[in-house]
């Protein structure tokens, strides 16, 4: 009991998100449909459930029998999910497509669920954990991109979801059914301590690898597993697009490299900060292989696309290769070069997510030949997406560029020279898109019927204003994203 | 040893004596009109030869598919009723206070499911 | 009062900022105007305050490092966003903010009705929040940044009234000359980060300090850091822009042009004095250049008819003055003449507004005279300033120059200093044919048309404050030999110490004497006197103009300089860049190049799009597909 009572005194921010979901549900039944109070109500438990885990900083604890975990690295990607489900939530009040559908209100304690599985994803190390939370988060996601009832697109989105994802997870929940058959462990420790004994020369866990990536890649969206983002990314509201693009990928990227870099690394080296792989077992190489597939697929293939959601979604396919490249590092420099990516990503994807809001909501349509000469009809818009757009292809004096240079830079003191110049060369490609939408906007003119001007309300300015002011402002000075993310660069059991 | 297995064996006996009874004694009782549509296999179920595209009523799943969940949820409590008993005083009172948070998350789902009208018929 | 000093250039900022985005929206001149100048005065309120609080301790503590944040850490490059508060960058920003105020206040007389008034503030704001951190920075970073800030706000406002074709073309050169010294300083910062590891200027100089004298780096670092200042103090052989510039509104000539932006090479110079002193070969070489620049500028003052234009080359000629107070190694005097000239050359430059305005934008001074009844306080400040950059005693510039003066004739010997004196003998002269055909003699325009009035209060009071400034300046900076104290001398004093201890290492201490001194002052007072006399008389009363010939000719052309730089420097670059590097490197290599790039990544897009069939089963397939490659290449590779 002293366990658990201790187990729960740090595991108050997930208590705090799961009464708010309650309080949420609870609320949604009395109040009005169109009513902000639910919304109101998530926003105030995000913050509070953020307080906790702000407090959390620095602690590195066991919980729960060793199936959770608190230490900085958690801690970062708790502080990444709440910041970001509370835009999101904001988002989601603006969205045309959310208010039109039927249910106004479910969203907001959708969404609040989606944080907790994450916030469980970020800090579980048992095996059995991390499935329950992966599952978590994918069946509200399910739910999520098929939330416009009436439309043909989102159905046909969370259906194809559903059967990739019921997929993927069923291969994974395989693999670890094999892992754990031969180390008889769930305790991702404690199979790295029998894996360091054995030696790693076992084919089988090659196929467990890979078939373990299926279900963490799908996650984040990484090719091979990548098919499902495409068409779910255009069938569900822009909001929840961008809640799958940030929150859901990020979550998989925290399970992602929580699990490789704990399970397959040399526990005896794991205290002295000098981290090595196991011997025989070529994850990073596998890494390698997945993340430029992911780059230059996600690259090549944004380039034709005239959905913007769809570009977006090939577009955080590449980026998703690019977070890889830091993991292919394994050591702290790497560590901290995805986290600044992290922070940077989720800053500028965010931004053209609510641009893409902001547009589509007066447009009612997200083709981007429908968004030609936008610049002449709602200028301010125009920039912001502008900003975001050169953020996303990493150029100088923006965030993006930021991320890219911590990436990048840890790949060539690792003299992974090649592989740098991959991930830099794919960033020139992007370009070709994420440039292609500023051409539309702001070099053809409108068509002659819709050329009028476009006004939004004083909120949906305020709330761009906030978004593009970091993307700018953390391209020039970017000190304290690098200091917070070395200093979250900390996982438990490693040093 | 096999003194052990005679609760079990209660346990199946009543069981079995409680349904044969029971469905006895509603046909007993019970004024009975048969008719084409009760006499098919699954009365209020979907017809098992036919079309595969046929619209269907979902309230009958609705019903079903909540009579499943909190079904599943009260399983859990037989443990917890169990090992009740063998707590110590001092812990009695805070696993009581769990499984009542327990039921309270079931209770809101219930709450949720009548509001949204799942639980009515027409 | 330190603890507040990030508010002076964050107010500044913030006035920018309010005005960019809602000055149109509030569309109040009032506010706008009132708004940023109050913006500029609190900064220089502190900074005075902070001022006082210096001289109240011993010399030796004036210097405090503010550090507020570490901005870019990567690596061995560490840059820390710091000021150096001491003597010299406290100076320098009592003179940005100061006179700064003061032209923004006559700014909102002479902008009144001006379209994008907000506009205009919101850039000036900016340029002093440039500047600020150009001349508080304490790493070469940081310098650069205002550096190109004020660059940037220079170009802007240059342009400012971007519907005139001419005023675009004078923005462009502008900024493209100044390419050219910004090329020179990156290069020195480069230099310095390699052989120093550090970008922090104390440190920098600090490191420097034991180093021999003349050595090849340090000279190559001083003569790259003074192409930078050649490019942004306009000297030769960068100057060409300056005069063009004054295409700007003339609060913009004044403030940008001639107090502030164009000081900066000076101020790095001095900053950096240390290294300079190290290097007696790159002193020589600003003596050099300050001494032509001073000589050339001045004689094509002559012949100009521009009204900002002669001033233009008369501040370039100044900026001279003060290269070659830099270039004998006496920074402190440069600095004086920095301050005076700050004082009267703005003055004149509002003045000349002032004439402009009431003349209904006419510039040219064969169209105006007998001003000096029309306008009673412009002629009367105006005149000040004349007396005092002609070096009358006991106005301000007399002081500074003759300093200058003496400094020369001790340290660089007789000849620079005949040159000197002689370039002294020419700026008063043509700064009293411009006094003489503006302000006297006849009105040579149409007076049915133009009716010539004292312009507004906004305008005609900072007209007073700085013509009272340009008429006492000088007693901060007395010569010794009156006896009484030096004030500026003593409170810079600190800052070139270091400086002064290696010139002393190789330059034994140059004799006083005091005769000597006096002499040459009342010789530079007789000529000045003499040369505003003669050209008083002649000018006051000249009523027909003939064209130029022989001499005057080149000089009205201002020797040919722009023709010569355009066929020997512009146009072969544009040859090249048009023959070879568009139409043959960049058309054909790497358009073809990228092109041929963006043609295959189509390609390859449209083939590889055509996976994604929308098709569960396809992607299942492909997905386990995709797992089973990977395995089997792991496990048999």
């Amino acid at each position: 009991m002293e366990q658990t009572i201790i187990s729960l005194k740090n595991f108050i921010p997930e208590c705090v998100l799961i009464v708010t979901i309650l309080v949420c549900l609870l609320a949604d039944l009395i109040v009005r449909k169109k009513s902000a109070v639910v919304a109101v109500i998530g926003i105030a438990g995000l913050f509070v459930s953020g307080w906790f885990v702000i407090g959390q900083f620095g602690v590195k604890e066991s919980v729960f029998f060793g199936m959770v975990v608190i230490d900085p690295y958690s801690v970062f990607f708790k502080l990444l999910f709440i910041v970001s489900t509370v835009f999101i939530i904001l988002f989601s009040l603006a969205s045309k497509e959310i208010k039109d559908s039927t249910h106004t209100n479910e969203h907001v304690y959708l969404m609040i669920s989606l944080t907790l599985g994450a916030n469980l994803m970020a800090s579980s190390v048992n095996m059995l954990m991390m499935y329950l939370a992966l599952e978590t988060v994918s069946i509200t996601s399910y739910v999520l991109a098929g939330y416009m009832k009436k439309s043909k697109r989102s159905s046909e989105a969370a259906m194809k979801y559903v059967i990739y994802g019921a997929a993927s997870s069923g291969i994974m929940i395989y693999a670890m059914s094999l892992l754990y058959g031969y180390t008889g462990s769930m305790n991702i420790f404690e199979i790295s301590s029998i894996l360091s004994k054995m030696g790693g020369t076992n084919p089988m866990l090659v196929i467990v690898m890979v078939m373990i990536l299926a279900g963490f890649g799908y996650k984040i969206s990484s090719v091979p597993f990548h098919f499902w983002t495409p068409d779910v990314y255009e069938g569900a509201p822009i909001p929840v697009t961008g809640f799958l693009a940030v929150t859901s990928s990020a979550a998989g990227f925290a399970v992602l490299i929580r699990f490789f870099s704990v399970t397959f690394l040399k526990s005896t080296t794991m205290l002295n900060g000098s981290l090595q792989i196991i011997d025989g077992i070529r994850w990073t190489e596998i890494i390698i292989v997945l993340s430029v597939a992911s780059m230059i697929i996600g690259n090549f293939v944004a380039v034709w696309q005239m959905s913007f959601k769809r570009l977006l979604a090939y577009s955080s396919i590449a980026q998703g290769g690019y977070i890889m490249l830091g993991l292919v590092v394994a050591n702290q420099q790497g560590l901290t070069a995805i986290f600044v990516y992290l922070v940077a990503y989720m800053i500028m994807n965010l931004g053209a997510f609510y641009a893409l809001i902001m547009i589509s909501n007066k447009l009612n349509s997200d083709d981007i030949n429908d968004m030609k000469g936008f610049a002449y009809r709602a200028p301010a818009v125009a920039v912001g997406m502008g900003i975001f757009m050169f953020a996303l292809s990493g150029i100088p004096a923006t965030v993006g560029f930021v991320g890219k240079f911590y990436l990048f830079s840890a790949l060539i003191e690792s003299n992974m020279i090649w592989l740098a110049l991959v991930g830099m060369m794919n960033s020139v490609v992007s370009l070709f898109f994420y440039i292609k939408v500023l051409k539309y906007m702001f070099l053809s003119k409108p068509d002659e019927e819709n050329s009028g001007k476009i006004y939004y309300g004083i909120a949906g300015y305020v709330l761009l204003f906030i978004l593009v002011i970091p993307t700018l402002l953390l391209g020039i000075y970017f000190g304290p994203i690098v200091r917070f993310a070395e200093m979250s660069a900390v996982m438990f059991g490693l040093k | 040893m096999l003194e052990s297995y005679i609760p079990i064996m209660l346990v199946l006996s009543f069981a079995l004596i409680f349904a044969v009874v029971m469905i006895n004694l509603s046909s007993l009782l019970g004024p009975s009109k048969p008719d084409k549509e009760k006499l098919s296999t699954y009365e209020s179920g979907m017809e098992p030869i036919g079309t595969a595209r046929e619209r269907f009523s979902v309230k009958y799943y609705m019903v079903a598919v909540s009579f499943i969940l909190f079904d599943l949820e009260v399983v859990f409590l037989y443990p917890w009723a169990i090992s009740f008993i063998n707590f110590p005083k001092a812990e009695m009172v805070y696993s009581l206070i769990v499984a009542l948070i327990f039921i309270f998350i079931l209770f809101v789902g219930l709450i949720y499911e009548y509001k949204k009208g799942v639980l009515k018929w027409d | 009062m330190t603890k507040y000093f990030l508010l002076v250039t964050l107010l500044p900022l913030f006035g920018f900022l309010i005005n960019i985005l809602f000055g149109k929206r509030i569309n109040s001149e009032k506010f706008s105007g009132y708004l940023s100048s109050f913006l500029v005065f609190v900064p220089f309120f502190i900074t005075f305050l902070v001022f006082l609080d210096f001289i109240s301790v011993p010399p030796e503590s004036r210097k405090i490092v503010l550090n507020y944040f570490n901005w870019i850490a990567a690596g061995k490059l560490s840059i820390n966003y710091s000021f150096v508060l001491d003597p010299l960058s406290i100076t320098m920003v009592m003179v940005v903010t100061g006179i700064g105020f003061l032209i923004h206040v006559y700014s909102i007389g002479y902008m009144h009705g001006d379209e994008s008034f907000a506009r205009f503030f919101s850039y000036l704001n900016l340029f002093i929040f440039a500047m600020l951190n150009l001349v508080l920075a304490d790493n070469f970073l940081l310098v650069f940044l205002g550096w190109e800030g004020v660059g940037l706000c220079s170009y802007l406002l240059i342009g400012f009234w971007s519907e005139k074709k001419f005023t675009g073309d004078a923005a462009k050169k502008a900024f493209i000359v100044n390419r050219i010294g910004d090329f020179g300083f990156m290069t020195a910062m480069f230099l310095i980060f390699a052989n120093f590891g550090t970008l922090e200027i104390s440190g920098f100089l600090g490191n420097i300090a034991g180093m021999p004298v003349n050595s090849v780096l340090l000279t190559a670092i001083a003569l790259l850091f003074f192409l930078g200042a050649t490019g942004k103090s306009a000297q030769i052989p960068l100057f060409v822009w300056l005069p063009d510039a004054m295409a700007g509104p003339t609060p913009v000539s004044a403030l940008i042009h001639a107090a502030t932006m164009v000081t900066a090479g000076i101020y790095l110079i001095a900053r950096t004095s240390v290294l300079y002193a190290l290097s007696p070969t790159a002193s020589q070489i600003v003596l050099i250049v300050g001494i032509l620049t001073a000589l050339i500028s001045a004689t094509i003052a002559l012949k100009q008819n521009d009204i900002k234009k002669i001033l233009a080359y008369s501040t370039i000629s100044q900026l001279g003055f003060m290269f070659i107070a830099l270039g004998t190694m006496s920074y402190g005097v440069a600095i004086f003449h920095l301050i005076t000239h700050a004082f009267f050359k703005a003055l004149m430059f509002l003045g000349s507004g002032s004439v402009i305005h009431a003349m209904h934008d006419e510039q040219d001074i064969r169209n105006m005279g007998g001003l000096k009844n029309k306008m009673k306080i412009t002629y009367i400040t105006f005149l000040v300033g004349a007396f005092a950059i002609s070096g009358i005693p006991p106005l301000s510039g007399f002081f500074s120059k003759d300093e200058i003066l003496y400094q020369t004739f001790i340290n660089a010997g007789i000849l620079p200093y005949i040159i000197v004196l002689f370039t002294a003998a020419l700026t008063a002269f043509y700064m009293f044919r411009l006094t003489g055909l503006t302000f006297f003699g006849k009105a040579r325009y149409d007076e049915n048309k133009v009716h010539p009035h004292e312009s507004p209060r906004t305008m005609t009071i900072p007209l007073i404050i700085l013509g009272i400034l340009s008429a006492v300046g000088g007693f901060i900076g007395l010569p010794h030999f009156t006896g009484l104290p030096n004030y500026l001398e003593r409170w810079l004093e600190p800052v070139f110490t270091n400086a002064n201890r290696v010139i002393q290492l190789y330059k034994p201490e140059g004799h006083h004497a005091v005769s000597v001194e006096i002499l040459l002052l009342i010789l530079s007072v007789l000529v000045a006197a003499g040369v505003i006399y003669f050209a008083f008389k002649k000018f006051s009363k000249q009523e027909r103009f003939e064209k130029e010939k022989g001499f005057g000719k080149i000089l009205e052309n201002k020797y040919y300089l722009d023709e010569i730089y355009d066929k020997s420097v512009v146009e072969p670059v544009q040859n090249t860049s048009e023959f070879f590097l568009w139409k043959i490197f960049d058309v054909k290599i790497i358009d073809g190049f990228v092109n041929g790039i963006s043609f295959y990544v189509s390609r390859l897009s449209i083939d590889w799009r055509k996976i994604q069939t929308g098709i569960i089963q396809d992607y299942a397939t492909i997905t386990i597909a995709g797992v089973v490659l990977i395995i089997l290449y792991f496990i048999f590779a």
